[in-house]
């Protein structure tokens, strides 16, 4: 590997933009595990594996067309991960009809998963805990805690209204807070 | 929804509402959240998973084995097939039928080529601004560059401009005027590159 290893991402994401398909080779041998971790959250393990993996391959095939178009380069990192949810949700919303079946129990579900998963540490509890909550408020947690989306984005990129979200959301919280209390 | 996540600790702000106040960095300041305990240890809890949230992103992917060269390499032929080529740039021929030109694409690709040949330097984008596809044009190119922290600023911006200067008389036509060297930013040496 060459000294492109020592560059900025915003200076990849540059040379990308300029045309150098070198430089976008190390930005995404360097942030794929990432987004790929986040894609996978967000599709969730009962999710094709395949599925994470292809949103993500997906995401940099559009990303590298649209790079010229990307107004501060030192931001890619966070554009990356908003071009992969998006890429990921529509993978999910195609996942009929199962995807709508989620949805109906989600709006009947307040309270949390009942199964508790032995997990032997509080990330793997959180995962399994993110892994249990319904679709729909399982992507608005990932969008909001690890994507950083405000809830007017998450409502654009789900296809709901903010109310929806903030709803979803709402109820995630209370299932995630209540179910991490022992990992205190 | 219980009743209980509506309004915590009887502060008059659901779970919602501390979740929007942890958002915005707690400013301005609700006096009625930040006396009450109730209020006070479901901000704690909230921040807590927030940002255990993150740290499992973080975890999976430092965890996660290397990328896959085989899958990157698809998925650079894929994007190959979209080159950024941009405006052709003419040679003066002789032959009137003959037309012999050199990308804007490829032309970058030589001034990015000039400017890393700089030790401690690594160039970022690079732009040919002027009328490149009439000959005889004045251009001037603008290029940003990353340097090796503490290396000498002006100096290896002169350089970087002299050998983009150089490079583009020897392969090209352009006539050059001026080059505009900006650091944008600055890189650490390799660890690899120490020995």
């Amino acid at each position: 590997m060459g000294a492109l290893e020592a560059a900025s991402d915003g200076l990849l994401a540059a040379r990308s933009a300029d045309g150098d398909s070198v430089a976008f080779g190390v930005l995404v041998r360097r942030l794929a595990p990432a987004l790929r971790a986040y894609a996978t959250r967000l599709t969730g393990s009962a999710a094709d594996a395949d599925d994470a993996d292809d949103a993500v391959q997906e995401a940099l095939i559009s990303a590298w067309g649209a790079l010229p178009g990307l107004e501060d380069p030192a931001k890619v990192r966070s554009w990356l991960f908003s071009i992969v949810s998006r890429k990921a949700t529509d993978r999910i919303r195609a996942r009929k009809p199962t995807a709508e079946l989620d949805a109906e129990r989600d709006e009947d579900t307040a309270e949390g998963p009942e199964e508790h998963a032995v997990s032997s540490s509080r990330l793997d509890a959180l995962a399994a805990v993110l892994d249990a909550l319904p679709e729909g408020q399982r992507q608005c947690w990932v969008l909001k805690q690890m994507g950083g989306f405000s809830y007017e984005e998450i409502a654009e990129q789900l296809g709901m209204s903010v109310t929806t979200v903030r709803g979803k959301l709402a109820r995630a919280r209370v299932s995630v807070v209540r179910e991490m209390e022992a990992w205190r | 929804m219980t009743n209980d996540d509506d309004d915590i600790g009887g502060s008059g702000y659901s779970l919602a509402d501390l979740s929007d106040y942890l958002d915005r960095g707690r400013q301005p300041a609700i006096p009625a959240i930040d006396s009450n305990p109730e209020c006070q240890a479901m901000l704690a809890s909230l921040d807590r998973v927030a940002g255990l949230s993150r740290e499992l992103v973080a975890r999976d992917a430092a965890e996660a084995p290397p990328v896959d060269e085989s899958w990157v390499g698809a998925l650079l032929s894929t994007i190959g097939r979209e080159l950024r080529a941009g405006r052709d740039i003419p040679f003066a021929v002789s032959d009137p039928d003959t037309r012999l030109t050199i990308t804007e694409g490829a032309v970058r690709e030589l001034v990015r080529a000039a400017g890393d040949s700089v030790e401690g330097v690594l160039v970022g984008s690079c732009s040919i601004e002027g009328d490149v596809t009439v000959p005889g044009a004045e251009v001037t190119v603008a290029l940003t560059i990353s340097i090796v922290l503490s290396a000498p600023v002006t100096q290896l911006a002169q350089t970087v401009r002299d050998r983009v200067r150089s490079e583009l008389l020897k392969h090209t036509e352009l006539q050059v005027g001026a080059i505009d060297v900006t650091v944008t930013d600055v890189h650490l040496w390799l660890a690899e590159e120490d020995s």
